[in-house]
């Protein structure tokens, strides 16, 4: 059906001015609409549900944009329900340090709100200028200070969700601990938009740190992955609280401080003195051969605003020779040192770029590719088969759909696909939302 | 000991008797039985059909998928310390008894995590690792004897969860027998958001009714390095609630934040724990932070400057380990310590916004008042958990359904200002009506269908945690029946 027949059905159930034609030419990352439709309200998110469910409409869901290369093997499908304009706060209790807000809100507009009463969520997902909250949960986006102060389902306590058959469902609550019923927060975290449309949020907020440092160690040559793992096992013995310890390719590191060496990013948030002695003794275990820089509040924190902006940001997707991927690995804590040795290996023996980082504290790392398509494809093969060994897994993140559909983006189906199949099957057994975004095809 | 042989013809008991090695494996008499006949929760009681005890994990699949096949109802059961009925035989369960798997199976502290068997005890895991510096940090009271899965079943949290978080967040994977018998692993290797819906937040917290957990991988923690204490006496709850808020809002994450008031104190001071708390104030917080040494003393510097603000009559940080830890033996034994001064007691779980505790406390004192009922409160003042507990004497008749009402209303109270009908218990048998006080038919469908799709045949702990839909009024007639039969 083409956008206009689209448009005339629709009309009644949502003002024309909400709506307008999708990419005509269809976009390179995929994952569009032949109609985009900017729902105000929850009650018009159930309306289009409603509609798309009744008459066998499939639906793509978006929210800022940045993750549009992430999962998803169909160009253009019905609609592409757009989150962008369903925005704001909804409530914000300072005392109880719980807040409710809509999707579309930018990530990085919630923390700079947050930041007027020194509160904040506790999460540092990538791009949080254009990231909606709603898609860094949908996404189970994270990033290094994940160490520190866990990742969404940490935070997430409560949620609104519209089934595909329109019916909003309310999970969990507004309090911080709760146990009544399925925790059925964790069913739509990470789930990819797959199951319901997620349109109000509840999270539990932590304090603003009063003080932040972040030290750089950069290793020279050497039996690195000794030298370093030595070094993070001390640190992870120690009575230190990083919030992040995460390793930084050498490629990566160039880009970051202009030192093209393994590099170790920790940073410390607490009471100044606490900080500060926590500095003191990374310092005075330093190994030898390495260099040791220390950013402290303003310089440290700029340092993180760059680092959220590394990889590939879907919404600023431009037609190139060179193409883009990003991929996430799970591996065991410390084996994040070999995935990211590898990827420097793989480099080096492909004509590629890729940067990399990894937490040795939670064991997930990213990986961002830069080259030519086939070389990609290739180096995705290759890590995929060094992580599979080491019991982990890997996700592509970011690719543009002509290659999604030559590579498989979740990796094998698990044994018990069959169970998440069925959770598919008995929420949206229409599969109208985002349809093989997920594993195996869900 | 017993005979050697099984002294009944009840086939599936020989059965099931084969399947997890003989005789001494198995509980089937009366006189066995009865044991298993409540949990915690002891209002309610239903004999098992049978109590096995499997080795491993293999057993246990052998046991469901004999169970699965024959159409027994069956659940699993760990320490048996839940309080809300989540391991009672409401149908005649086959009782699987996790409690031989009790293994620690390894540690791995350079990543920080340990594998054990479901039947090993929370306490112990911290016992094992605390010589290295570590520990295993989620602590409900009855951790010295509560197992490791049936804090997963029941997602346990406990008093140090307002700064680390409770049992769903220190799992890092799961082996789970599945209600057919089949043998699945989730979080595989313990690592983190594996592709796929997270099935170990569902299982987690899902009061054994989706699988078996056979194995756990959990997260350890490195020990602080400084620990303070800080308890304060309050002559008013409302100066108390007013410090806890202020406190929160100064920046600080307390390890934990603890209220008792004024019944809890009276209580807590005549069993055996007894710190010398004075009988006349109105509430006492117990406030414990830990972390960075050099960090501590000025967070507990403001803790005492807040305290004081709010009108504290005394106030005094542990002067050593031995100190807080009597604090704490008093704190962590209050719910028992209720029968000090009362025959019997039912403790209730709710969680309120922090901020609506004088109001909450105001209504809890009007239902106590109702029911001519005494109601203490201990609380987990920092995030919001409320145990009210209701003393009575079941003896008297009609008290214990009017206890059962209060504790009800109570629950009903926490829901009405925004809150929940439990924070870390579990809704078991107790509240499944309670659960419609904040999910609506469809919302409760919604949990119900997931449970089709893990346990389709609901052989599986049957008849827990939701009310049954449109029959809400029957239920609590035949749940009247139960009480005063």
């Amino acid at each position: 059906m083409v956008a206009t027949e689209l448009l005339t059905e629709l009309k009644s159930i949502l003002p024309e001015t909400q709506m307008e034609a999708g990419e005509s030419e269809g976009h390179p990352l995929g994952n569009g609409g032949r109609l985009i439709v900017y729902p105000k309200s929850e009650e018009e998110i159930v309306n289009i549900l409603k509609y798309a469910n009744q008459s066998g409409k499939k639906i793509s869901v978006i929210g800022g944009g940045t993750k549009r290369g992430f999962g998803g093997l169909t160009e253009s499908a019905d609609l592409l329900l757009s989150l962008a304009n369903y925005k704001g706060i909804v409530e914000h209790t300072v005392g109880d340090m719980t807040i409710t807000v809509k999707p579309g809100t930018p990530f990085q507009e919630l923390q700079a709100y947050l930041a007027e009463h020194h509160q904040k969520i506790s999460l540092d997902p990538a791009w949080p200028e254009y990231a909606t909250i709603g898609g860094v949960i949908a996404a189970n986006d994270s990033g290094p200070k994940r160490f520190g102060y866990g990742s969404a389902r940490d935070i997430v306590i409560g949620m609104r969700v519209v089934y595909p058959n329109g019916t909003v469902i309310r999970t969990g609550g507004k309090v911080v601990k709760n146990v009544a019923g399925y925790d059925m927060n964790k069913l739509f975290i990470g789930s990819m938009g797959t199951l319901g449309v997620i349109s109000e949020v509840s999270m539990k907020l932590r304090p603003l740190p009063k003080y932040e440092s972040l030290i750089l160690v950069s290793f020279e040559e050497g039996n690195l992955e000794e030298e370093i793992r030595s070094f993070v096992v001390r640190i992870l013995d120690s009575m230190l609280e990083p919030t992040s310890l995460e390793l930084l390719s050498p490629s990566l590191s160039e880009r970051l401080t202009g030192q093209k060496r393994y590099t170790l990013a920790i940073s410390f948030e607490d009471v100044e003195s606490s900080v500060h002695y926590q500095e003191d003794f990374v310092k005075r275990i330093q190994p030898s051969k390495t260099k040791m820089t220390i950013l402290q509040q303003k310089e440290a924190q700029s340092f993180w605003n760059q680092f959220y902006k590394i990889g590939p940001n879907g919404l600023q997707h431009t037609e190139n020779k060179e193409t883009q991927a990003a991929l996430k690995i799970g591996v065991i804590n410390l084996d994040v040192l070999k995935v990211i040795k590898e990827s420097q290996l793989i480099q080096d023996s492909n004509n590629l770029l890729i940067e990399a980082h990894g937490g040795l504290g939670h064991g997930l790392c990213q990986v961002y590719l830069k080259g030519a398509s086939e070389d990609i494809l290739s180096a995705i093969q290759d890590l995929r088969d060094f992580v599979t060994q080491l019991g982990g897994y890997l996700v592509v993140k970011h690719l543009p759909l002509a290659l999604r559909q030559k590579v498989d983006v979740w990796g094998e189906k698990p044994s018990y696909f069959f169970l998440l199949e069925g959770i598919k099957s008995r929420i949206d057994p229409n599969r109208i939302l985002n349809h093989k975004r997920f594993v195996g095809g869900i | 000991m017993r005979g050697k042989e099984i002294q009944t013809k009840d086939k599936h008991i020989q059965n099931l008797a084969k399947i997890v090695g003989g005789v001494q494996s198995i509980l089937y008499k009366k006189e066995d039985l009865l044991a298993y006949d409540c949990d915690g929760f002891t209002i309610h009681r239903h004999l098992p059909k049978a109590v096995v005890f499997p080795k491993n994990t293999q057993e246990v699949a052998e046991v469901v998928k004999y169970c699965n096949e024959n159409n027994l109802p069956f659940l699993a059961r760990g320490a048996g310390t839940g309080l809300s009925g989540g391991a009672i035989p409401l149908n005649g369960e086959v009782i699987i008894s996790l409690v031989r798997m009790k293994r620690l199976l390894s540690v791995d502290l350079e990543n920080r995590r340990a594998v054990v068997e479901p039947g090993f005890v929370n306490l112990k895991l911290t016992q094992s690792i605390s010589d290295k510096g570590y520990y295993y940090a989620p602590d409900p009271s009855s951790q010295y004897c509560c197992t490791i899965g049936g804090n997963v079943a029941e997602n346990a949290g406990g008093a140090h969860c307002l700064k680390y978080g409770v049992t769903t967040n220190h799992i890092l994977g799961l082996e789970v027998v599945l209600p057919n018998g089949e043998i699945i692993e989730i979080g595989k290797n313990g690592i983190p958001d594996q592709p796929g819906y997270d099935l170990l937040g569902l299982l987690t917290g899902s009061e054994g009714t989706l699988g078996i957990v056979t194995k756990i991988t959990v997260r350890i923690l490195k020990n602080p390095e400084a620990k303070q204490t800080v308890l304060a006496y309050f002559d008013k709850v409302s100066d108390a609630s007013q410090a806890v808020s202020d406190i929160i809002s100064e920046g600080i994450v307390p390890a934990a934040l603890e209220m008792m008031d004024k019944t809890a104190i009276e209580a807590v001071e005549a069993a055996a724990f007894p710190v010398g708390h004075p009988r006349d104030i109105e509430a006492l917080l117990l406030i414990e932070v830990d972390g960075i040494s050099a960090g501590i003393d000025e967070q507990i510097h403001q803790i005492l400057r807040v305290c004081k603000n709010r009108n504290v009559r005394e106030v005094k940080v542990a002067q050593d380990e031995k100190e807080r830890e009597r604090w704490w033996a008093n704190r962590k034994t209050g719910f028992g310590a209720m029968g000090a001064i009362s025959p019997d007691y039912l403790v209730q779980d709710g969680v309120i916004p922090r901020s609506k505790l004088p109001e909450v406390l105001e209504r809890i004192k009007k239902i106590s008042e109702k029911y001519g009922l005494r109601i203490a409160n201990i609380f987990h003042a920092g995030d919001g958990n409320l145990h009210p507990l209701v003393l009575f004497d079941a003896k008297k008749p009609g008290e214990t359904e009017k206890a059962l009402a209060a504790g009800s209303e109570c629950l009903k109270v926490c829901a009405d200002v925004g809150g929940s009908i439990t924070g870390e218990h579990g809704v078991g048998i107790e509240k499944r009506e309670e659960m419609r006080f904040i999910f609506n038919d469809e919302e409760i469908m919604a949990q119900t269908n997931i449970r089709d799709v893990f346990n389709p045949k609901n052989l599986l702990n049957a008849g827990k945690l939701f009310p049954t839909p449109g029959r809400c009024v029957e239920v609590k007639k035949e749940r009247k029946e139960v009480i005063t039969s």
